[in-house]
Protein backbone atom coordinates (compact mmCIF):
# COMPACT_ATOMS: atom_id res chain seq x y z
CA UNK A 1 0.00 0.00 0.00
CA UNK A 2 1.19 3.48 -1.45
CA UNK A 3 2.32 6.11 1.64
CA UNK A 4 -0.30 8.16 0.92
CA UNK A 5 -3.11 5.43 0.93
CA UNK A 6 -2.00 4.34 4.25
CA UNK A 7 -1.81 7.59 5.48
CA UNK A 8 -6.11 8.31 4.33
CA UNK A 9 -6.20 4.35 5.90
CA UNK A 10 -4.78 4.98 8.90
CA UNK A 11 -6.68 8.57 9.45
CA UNK A 12 -10.15 6.73 8.62
CA UNK A 13 -9.77 4.54 11.44
CA UNK A 14 -8.40 6.83 13.72
CA UNK A 15 -11.33 9.10 12.56
CA UNK A 16 -13.70 5.53 13.56
CA UNK A 17 -12.29 5.26 16.92
CA UNK A 18 -12.93 9.04 17.79
CA UNK A 19 -16.18 9.84 16.35
CA UNK A 20 -17.88 6.06 17.69
CA UNK A 21 -18.48 5.61 13.52
CA UNK A 22 -17.49 5.32 10.42
CA UNK A 23 -16.56 9.06 8.74
CA UNK A 24 -17.37 10.38 5.12
CA UNK A 25 -15.09 10.95 2.72
CA UNK A 26 -15.64 14.90 3.36
CA UNK A 27 -14.34 14.16 7.07
CA UNK A 28 -11.21 12.33 6.05
CA UNK A 29 -10.26 15.33 3.93
CA UNK A 30 -11.01 17.96 6.40
CA UNK A 31 -8.53 16.14 8.84
CA UNK A 32 -6.07 15.23 5.96
CA UNK A 33 -6.75 18.58 4.72
CA UNK A 34 -6.77 17.17 1.07
CA UNK A 35 -9.48 17.11 -1.96
CA UNK A 36 -12.54 14.74 -1.18
CA UNK A 37 -11.55 13.32 -4.06
CA UNK A 38 -8.10 12.38 -3.00
CA UNK A 39 -9.87 10.52 -0.21
CA UNK A 40 -12.35 8.49 -2.41
CA UNK A 41 -9.54 7.37 -4.48
CA UNK A 42 -7.37 5.73 -1.85
CA UNK A 43 -10.59 3.97 -0.66
CA UNK A 44 -11.11 2.57 -4.58
CA UNK A 45 -7.68 1.41 -4.38
CA UNK A 46 -8.21 0.08 -0.66
CA UNK A 47 -11.62 -1.21 -1.98
CA UNK A 48 -9.76 -3.19 -4.83
CA UNK A 49 -7.43 -4.44 -2.44
CA UNK A 50 -9.71 -5.66 -0.01
CA UNK A 51 -8.66 -3.78 2.64
CA UNK A 52 -12.23 -1.90 3.22
CA UNK A 53 -15.18 -1.98 1.90
CA UNK A 54 -17.47 0.88 -0.28
CA UNK A 55 -21.54 1.41 -0.86
CA UNK A 56 -22.52 0.64 -3.97
CA UNK A 57 -22.36 3.91 -4.94
CA UNK A 58 -18.05 3.91 -4.79
CA UNK A 59 -17.86 6.49 -3.15
CA UNK A 60 -18.23 5.86 0.94
CA UNK A 61 -17.48 3.43 3.12
CA UNK A 62 -19.61 0.39 3.69
CA UNK A 63 -17.37 -1.72 6.35
CA UNK A 64 -14.35 -0.87 7.43
CA UNK A 65 -13.48 -3.97 8.73
CA UNK A 66 -14.28 -4.64 11.73
CA UNK A 67 -16.40 -1.62 11.58
CA UNK A 68 -19.50 -1.09 9.99
CA UNK A 69 -20.75 2.76 8.56
CA UNK A 70 -24.36 1.66 8.57
CA UNK A 71 -26.63 -0.17 11.52
CA UNK A 72 -26.42 -3.92 11.41
CA UNK A 73 -27.51 -6.66 14.14
CA UNK A 74 -24.21 -6.39 15.59
CA UNK A 75 -23.54 -3.83 18.44
CA UNK A 76 -20.42 -3.54 20.45
CA UNK A 77 -19.63 -1.40 23.35
CA UNK A 78 -16.23 -0.74 23.99
CA UNK A 79 -13.89 2.14 25.49
CA UNK A 80 -16.31 3.92 26.58
CA UNK A 81 -17.64 4.30 22.62
CA UNK A 82 -20.17 1.94 20.70
CA UNK A 83 -19.88 0.98 17.05
CA UNK A 84 -21.47 -1.48 15.11
CA UNK A 85 -19.60 -4.39 13.38
CA UNK A 86 -20.28 -6.17 10.40
CA UNK A 87 -20.77 -9.73 11.66
CA UNK A 88 -20.22 -11.93 14.16
CA UNK A 89 -16.51 -12.51 13.93
CA UNK A 90 -16.79 -8.80 13.60
CA UNK A 91 -17.96 -7.55 16.63
CA UNK A 92 -15.66 -9.69 18.62
CA UNK A 93 -12.88 -7.99 16.23
CA UNK A 94 -13.93 -4.50 17.36
CA UNK A 95 -12.97 -5.67 21.28
CA UNK A 96 -9.63 -7.23 19.67
CA UNK A 97 -8.48 -3.48 17.73
CA UNK A 98 -9.49 -1.89 20.59
CA UNK A 99 -7.97 -4.34 22.69
CA UNK A 100 -10.46 -3.25 24.95
CA UNK A 101 -12.98 -5.29 27.18
CA UNK A 102 -16.34 -5.06 25.53
CA UNK A 103 -19.82 -6.20 25.89
CA UNK A 104 -21.36 -7.62 22.53
CA UNK A 105 -25.56 -7.61 21.85
CA UNK A 106 -26.96 -9.27 18.90
CA UNK A 107 -29.95 -11.66 18.52
CA UNK A 108 -30.10 -15.26 17.63
CA UNK A 109 -31.19 -15.63 13.64
CA UNK A 110 -33.13 -18.17 14.57
CA UNK A 111 -35.26 -17.11 17.26
CA UNK A 112 -34.85 -13.85 17.18
CA UNK A 113 -34.38 -13.51 21.02
CA UNK A 114 -31.52 -10.89 22.13
CA UNK A 115 -27.55 -12.18 22.94
CA UNK A 116 -25.33 -10.57 24.87
CA UNK A 117 -21.71 -11.54 25.36
CA UNK A 118 -19.29 -10.06 27.46
CA UNK A 119 -15.69 -9.70 26.97
CA UNK A 120 -13.37 -9.89 29.82
CA UNK A 121 -9.39 -10.14 29.13
CA UNK A 122 -9.37 -11.09 25.73
CA UNK A 123 -11.86 -13.93 26.10
CA UNK A 124 -15.82 -14.04 26.52
CA UNK A 125 -16.69 -14.33 29.61
CA UNK A 126 -18.57 -17.50 30.67
CA UNK A 127 -20.44 -17.27 27.64
CA UNK A 128 -21.96 -20.47 25.74
CA UNK A 129 -22.81 -18.90 22.46
CA UNK A 130 -22.02 -20.50 19.52
CA UNK A 131 -20.50 -18.83 16.44
CA UNK A 132 -21.42 -20.39 12.86
CA UNK A 133 -19.92 -19.44 9.27
CA UNK A 134 -22.03 -20.58 6.75
CA UNK A 135 -19.46 -19.74 3.95
CA UNK A 136 -16.33 -21.10 3.24
CA UNK A 137 -13.48 -19.33 3.06
CA UNK A 138 -12.41 -19.97 -0.43
CA UNK A 139 -16.09 -17.40 -1.18
CA UNK A 140 -15.76 -14.86 1.69
CA UNK A 141 -14.64 -12.06 -0.80
CA UNK A 142 -17.13 -13.71 -3.45
CA UNK A 143 -20.28 -11.57 -1.51
CA UNK A 144 -18.49 -10.23 1.08
CA UNK A 145 -21.64 -8.31 2.47
CA UNK A 146 -23.66 -11.59 2.46
CA UNK A 147 -20.82 -13.76 4.32
CA UNK B 1 -21.66 -15.09 10.84
CA UNK B 2 -23.81 -14.92 13.28
CA UNK B 3 -23.52 -16.23 16.73
CA UNK B 4 -26.41 -18.34 18.40
CA UNK B 5 -27.86 -20.13 21.32
CA UNK B 6 -27.57 -23.51 20.63
CA UNK B 7 -26.59 -26.06 18.36
CA UNK B 8 -30.33 -26.71 17.89
CA UNK B 9 -30.57 -22.94 16.89
CA UNK B 10 -28.20 -23.44 14.28
CA UNK B 11 -29.69 -26.64 12.50
CA UNK B 12 -33.23 -24.94 12.77
CA UNK B 13 -31.76 -21.91 11.36
CA UNK B 14 -30.07 -23.56 8.18
CA UNK B 15 -33.24 -25.46 7.49
CA UNK B 16 -31.85 -27.92 5.48
CA UNK B 17 -28.67 -25.75 3.89
CA UNK B 18 -25.37 -27.58 3.63
CA UNK B 19 -23.47 -26.47 6.93
CA UNK B 20 -20.82 -24.44 7.39
CA UNK B 21 -18.40 -24.43 10.64
CA UNK B 22 -19.27 -23.74 14.06
CA UNK B 23 -16.88 -22.51 16.69
CA UNK B 24 -17.08 -21.94 20.26
CA UNK B 25 -17.11 -18.16 21.55
CA UNK B 26 -13.87 -18.75 22.95
CA UNK B 27 -12.61 -20.02 19.87
CA UNK B 28 -13.84 -17.17 17.80
CA UNK B 29 -12.53 -14.77 20.28
CA UNK B 30 -8.96 -16.12 19.79
CA UNK B 31 -9.61 -16.00 15.97
CA UNK B 32 -10.83 -12.17 16.06
CA UNK B 33 -7.37 -11.21 18.18
CA UNK B 34 -5.27 -13.34 15.74
CA UNK B 35 -7.24 -11.59 12.95
CA UNK B 36 -8.02 -7.62 14.05
CA UNK B 37 -5.63 -7.11 16.57
CA UNK B 38 -3.89 -5.28 14.79
CA UNK B 39 -6.45 -2.75 12.93
CA UNK B 40 -5.84 0.03 14.67
CA UNK B 41 -1.61 0.16 14.63
CA UNK B 42 -0.28 2.84 13.15
CA UNK B 43 2.07 0.63 11.46
CA UNK B 44 -0.44 -1.58 10.18
CA UNK B 45 0.24 -3.37 6.68
CA UNK B 46 -2.36 -5.43 4.06
CA UNK B 47 -1.90 -9.25 5.80
CA UNK B 48 -0.70 -11.34 3.22
CA UNK B 49 -2.97 -14.11 2.05
CA UNK B 50 -0.28 -16.55 3.63
CA UNK B 51 -0.31 -14.78 7.00
CA UNK B 52 -3.85 -14.84 7.16
CA UNK B 53 -3.97 -18.51 6.20
CA UNK B 54 -0.94 -19.26 9.27
CA UNK B 55 -3.55 -17.12 11.90
CA UNK B 56 -6.55 -20.16 10.72
CA UNK B 57 -3.75 -22.77 11.05
CA UNK B 58 -2.56 -21.62 13.75
CA UNK B 59 -5.82 -22.14 15.64
CA UNK B 60 -6.26 -25.15 14.34
CA UNK B 61 -8.70 -24.44 11.60
CA UNK B 62 -7.25 -26.70 8.83
CA UNK B 63 -10.01 -28.42 7.53
CA UNK B 64 -10.59 -27.45 3.37
CA UNK B 65 -13.20 -25.02 4.65
CA UNK B 66 -11.20 -22.53 6.34
CA UNK B 67 -9.00 -22.59 3.08
CA UNK B 68 -8.53 -18.99 1.46
CA UNK B 69 -8.53 -18.90 -1.87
Amino acid sequence: MAPADLLVRNTTYAQIVARGRVPDSGEVADVLRIAVAGVRDSWRRMHDAHALVLEPSGTEVLMANPFSAVPTPFRVQAAGRSWYANCAWDAFGICAALDSDGEIDTRCPDCGKSLSCQVRDRGPAGSVLLFHCLVPAAGWWDDIVFS
Amino acid sequence: MNLFRSEEHIVRWLDGRRPGQTLTAAQLCDLAHAWWGDRLDPDWRPHSREQNQAILDGLGLTSSFWTLP
